[in-house]
């Protein structure tokens, strides 16, 4: 390969995106010539600063509120004032439209009891069913439903800390188990903090770590039998999940990083982990 | 409890800019349980894609470049892909959302201004002084949020697309390219240009501050 096919092939190169034969040819032009490895280095850094340095515009609250008043008069419901309330419309589930009204009415108490009485029920006794098929795909149903929750509901972290002296032994107080909790900065996976979740039928860690704009949710829980031992990469609605084993804990990484940005994670977290 | 209860939005809608927006619960009986399947449609589709919001705003933000119309793009991008949510049966909503908040900046930039949408820019301007600066002094000035902004808004709009969708949103070139409706050669090529002409721009400002 010559400088000019060397500059054309550059950006893919650094994007990770040329198949491992033509990155290669790369990596070897790039290893023998000064001029081009000195262009390469610029080029790495300027997609690194433009990464960092372009401004993340993240939605201002009411435009959330807007178009949930759009989307309900586009389906012509009509709108009437009644009781306050100030929380905008919590948006997970089908019964969530109606939860205004519970914290209203006092008199509706007891048809929640019984509706969640039902629900329990109802729950209880179809839950092992469903799960036979796929307790996978369950279990990654309600990981990325917690992620995504964490996220939308300003409840991403109980405790929030960059230190891991910090976060360990509060989440160590709250659980029946010792989660481990390393610190990634230097890595570029900052810890934001840590939660407590309910998954599967058991407590669970929660640790948030940031990647860029994005955030990284690893539930951690002593491994049981029904967790599968193999590692497992899956990909739901833009999210990825990476699991693995570790020791006594089963791990579970949730994010709409790239699968290979998850599995650097991995390697990481393991890394930190062994020398600690 | 033969009466169908339901939830809905009120909001005080004088004064958007300054005050934030009051937002009530309004409860009323519904007739017969007419659109109660819309209403299950629009809280999954809302449960599915109102995740995206702050991807779809900052895609917009930086294709319109002023917050308002930022604004009433992913409002109306929203409840285009509503409309056509019982179409979508593909794995990425992100990639589908963003599809549509793409479309709908096209149009109004459109209708706003065509000219933005071209590749031809004053090189007049952009020509000063932009070999006098070093790569280095480039890079250092790139970390500099406000000076990278601007850069990245004098560009085309199609080279800002494509840098927030690799940069910000990390998309692969594969989905870049089909979001695009471009072959993935032409995404490497056009986000190479794109960073190129970045850097002429970043050196280009470097030299008027001088």
């Amino acid at each position: 390969m010559n400088c000019e096919e060397i500059k054309n092939l550059m950006d893919a190169y650094l994007d990770g995106e040329l198949d491992p034969i033509t990155s290669q040819k790369v990596e070897q032009h790039l290893r023998d010539c000064p001029k081009c490895e000195q262009a390469y280095e610029v080029e790495t850094a300027m997609a690194h600063a433009i990464s960092r340095a372009a401004p993340y515009y993240k939605a201002p609250p009411e435009l959330r509120d807007r178009i949930q008043v759009s989307l309900r008069e586009a389906i012509g419901v009509t709108i009437s004032r009644g009781a306050a309330a100030e929380d905008p419309l919590p948006v997970r589930r089908p019964e969530a439209v109606r939860r205004g009204i519970f914290f209203e009415m006092p008199w509706n108490w007891l048809a929640l009891a019984a509706a969640i009485a039902v629900a329990a029920i109802v729950a209880s006794s179809f839950l092992p069913r469903l799960r036979q098929p796929g307790p996978e795909q369950f279990l990654a149903t309600q990981l990325i439903a917690s992620h995504v929750r964490s996220l939308m509901a300003d409840h991403l972290t109980d405790v929030a800390s960059s230190d891991q002296h910090t976060v360990k032994p509060w989440l160590d107080i709250k659980l029946d188990f010792a989660a481990p909790v390393v610190d990634l900065t230097g890595d570029g996976f900052p810890l934001i903090g840590g939660r407590l979740d309910y998954l599967d039928n058991h407590s669970a860690a929660a640790l948030v770590y940031q990647r860029r704009k994005h955030f990284i949710n690893l539930f951690i829980w002593p491994t049981t039998p029904v967790d599968g031992k193999e590692q497992k990469i899956v990909e739901r609605e833009g999210y990825h999940l990476v699991h693995w084993i570790d020791g006594d804990f089963t791990y579970w990484a949730v994010s709409d990083v790239s699968v290979g940005d998850l599995q650097n994670f991995q390697r990481s977290f393991g890394k930190q982990l062994a020398a600690h | 409890m033969a009466t169908t209860l339901e939830a809905e939005y009120v909001f005080g809608a004088e004064d958007l800019g300054s005050r934030a927006k009051v937002v009530k619960f309004a409860v009323f009986q519904r007739h017969e349980g007419q659109g109660a399947a819309q209403e299950h449609e629009l809280v999954s589709f809302e449960a599915m894609m109102l995740p995206h919001l702050d991807a779809a705003h900052n895609l917009a933000r930086w294709l319109m470049r002023n917050e308002q119309d930022a604004q009433d793009v992913v409002q109306e991008a929203y409840l285009r892909a509503f409309k056509s949510f019982s179409g979508f049966h593909g794995s990425n909503g992100r990639a589908w959302l963003l599809t549509i908040v793409r479309n709908t900046s096209y149009t109004l930039l459109k209708k706003n201004r065509a000219a933005d949408l071209t590749i031809t820019f004053d090189e007049e301007i952009h020509a000063s002084g932009r070999e006098s600066v070093s790569p280095a002094a480039i890079l250092e000035h790139a970390e500099d949020a406000e000076l990278m902004k601007n850069a990245m808004n004098e560009l085309p709009a199609e080279f800002r697309e494509i840098l927030t969708l690799r940069h910000q949103e990390e998309l692969s070139y594969q989905e870049i390219g089909e979001m695009l409706k471009i072959p993935v050669g032409t995404v490497m090529s056009r986000l190479a240009r794109a960073r190129a002409k970045l850097r002429e721009y970043l050196a280009s400002q470097m030299s008027q501050e001088k």
